[in-house]
């Protein structure tokens, strides 16, 4: 549960993200509003979750936007037509979620999201947490491995009646009366 | 140490059919209580299962043309009239089939209202309420190949229930195994299990391989996975998860990831193997 929390958290980051990264192109086409577009943004919101876009391979730097919603808005409602033409990797602050620490990184080309990676999720013990339950590709040899000698229930795909005669579970449950 | 204990505890296991399938309780019975105690308590648990099948099965059964179900699926009887119980049954289907966007239901593709996908599931969970409230501490159930456990095979350890995923390609191997149940002993401390899959109590396994006949495919044809098992913390998010997997394919596998605290390992028709990291050695 607390991993999928941190999953929604580093969502909810992502989204600050873009934020950051709008504000980001903000910054890149409008150098002199910079000031004035970050105090907009901080005061907008008073999300208790801190965090800052920080620019990579597009050169600017210095954008925060404070809070989730406020900043977004701010950001996609400005002026300037700025042309969405910056691409790059956005790491984000490190976030103090009541689920643990997030930090995400986001990849944008040609002004589209193409990626987004945590580069940081451990959960209140420290321990790394993964990003995501996702159901992959596995080779047999990779499963957690049983054998029948070793187990103590047998799970599978509903048996009739006659089937469990002849069903490792049948063995089982002979071996144990 | 290990060795004491698992000298001390010999399980023990009583069997009963019902619904079709064969319902297996297993339970470590104390060999330093007087002889006969332990069997005289699990054939008693045994007893208070069977009956709670038993009565099920006679509501909810389509097989029985007499039962409440069948009523209904003739039309004899509108949901409005019939029992509580099979409204709150139906409600708790509908509820999943929203959940699940279509890929549960509780109605075959005629009309006919089916809770069976349902019903095993609550059967279990009811009768592990049933056995918490007759004092047992440690047991599984196995009904058909739905597993629910509580407590450990050797009490007071902490040591999980291991449970073995059939091969659907060769019943007679296991494909995987999973660690179900076995949280660490009450007042000895934390953390000693902290990393068994979160400690999840149920796994439920559905398939087109073998009596399928409940599970509707969303798409027609057949169904993507040829097995689908998922362990969940309840038995009937785990058993109604697994048969979403197996009629919806992937886009449902993928929802129901994302969705529920899940560990899921779906064998594909050509038996390539989709997992979460929880089925991972």
């Amino acid at each position: 549960m607390r991993a999928r929390a941190a999953v929604s958290a580093a969502l909810a980051s992502a989204g600050i993200l873009l934020a950051g990264w709008q504000s980001g192109v903000h910054v890149a086409d409008t150098r002199s509003v910079v000031a004035a577009a970050s105090t907009g943004n901080a005061a907008e919101s008073s999300s208790e979750l801190g965090t800052s876009g920080t620019s990579g391979t597009s050169g600017t730097s210095g954008s925060s936007g404070t809070g989730a919603s406020g900043a977004a808005g701010s950001a996609g409602t400005g002026s300037a037509g700025a042309a969405a033409k910056a691409g790059g990797t956005y790491d984000g602050d490190v976030v103090q979620t009541r689920f643990g620490t997030v930090q995400v990184q986001i990849t944008v080309k040609a002004g589209a999201i193409t990626d987004v990676t945590a580069l940081k999720l451990t959960d209140h013990e420290g321990r790394s947490v993964q990003i995501s339950n996702y159901a992959a590709p596995i080779l047999r040899s990779e499963v957690l491995q049983a054998q029948s000698a070793d187990v103590q229930t047998v799970g599978g795909a509903t048996v009739t009646s006659d089937a469990y005669l002849t069903s490792l579970q049948a063995a089982l449950d002979a071996a144990n009366l | 140490m290990q060795q004491t204990s698992d000298n001390r505890y010999r399980l023990r296991a009583r069997t009963f059919t019902c619904m079709g399938t064969v319902i297996s309780l297993t339970v470590p019975a104390d060999t330093q209580k007087a002889p006969g105690a332990a069997e005289e308590e699990l054939e008693a648990a045994t007893a208070v299962v069977e009956r709670l099948f038993t009565e099920l099965d006679a509501t909810f059964s389509l097989y029985r043309p007499d039962s409440e179900a069948s009523r209904l699926a003739r039309g004899e009887l509108v949901l409005h009239d019939a029992s509580a119980q099979m409204r709150a049954r139906y409600e708790e289907a509908a509820g999943w089939r929203l959940l699940t966007e279509g890929a549960f239901t509780p109605e075959r593709p005629d009309g006919a209202l089916d809770l069976s996908g349902l019903v095993k599931g609550h059967a279990i969970k009811e009768a592990g309420t049933s056995l918490r409230a007759l004092g047992l501490a440690d047991w599984c159930v196995n009904a058909g190949g739905d597993v629910l456990v509580s407590g450990s095979p050797t009490p007071g350890s902490g040591e999980s229930w291991r449970a073995g995923i059939v091969d659907p390609a060769d019943r007679r191997t296991l494909l995987a195994g999973f660690p179900l149940g076995g949280a660490a002993p009450e007042g000895s401390g934390s953390g000693a299990f902290a990393s068994d899959g979160g400690g999840k109590a149920a796994l439920a396994t559905s398939g087109s391989a073998e009596r399928g006949d409940h599970i509707w495919s969303v798409a027609a044809g057949a169904s993507e996975f040829r097995q689908v098992s998922v362990a969940a913390a309840d038995v009937v998010t785990a058993d109604v998860l697994a048969t979403a997997i197996v009629a919806g394919g992937t886009p449902v596998l993928h929802r129901a990831t994302a969705l529920w605290d899940i560990e899921v390992l779906a064998v594909r028709r050509g038996g390539d193997l989709l997992a979460t990291p929880g089925f991972r050695r």
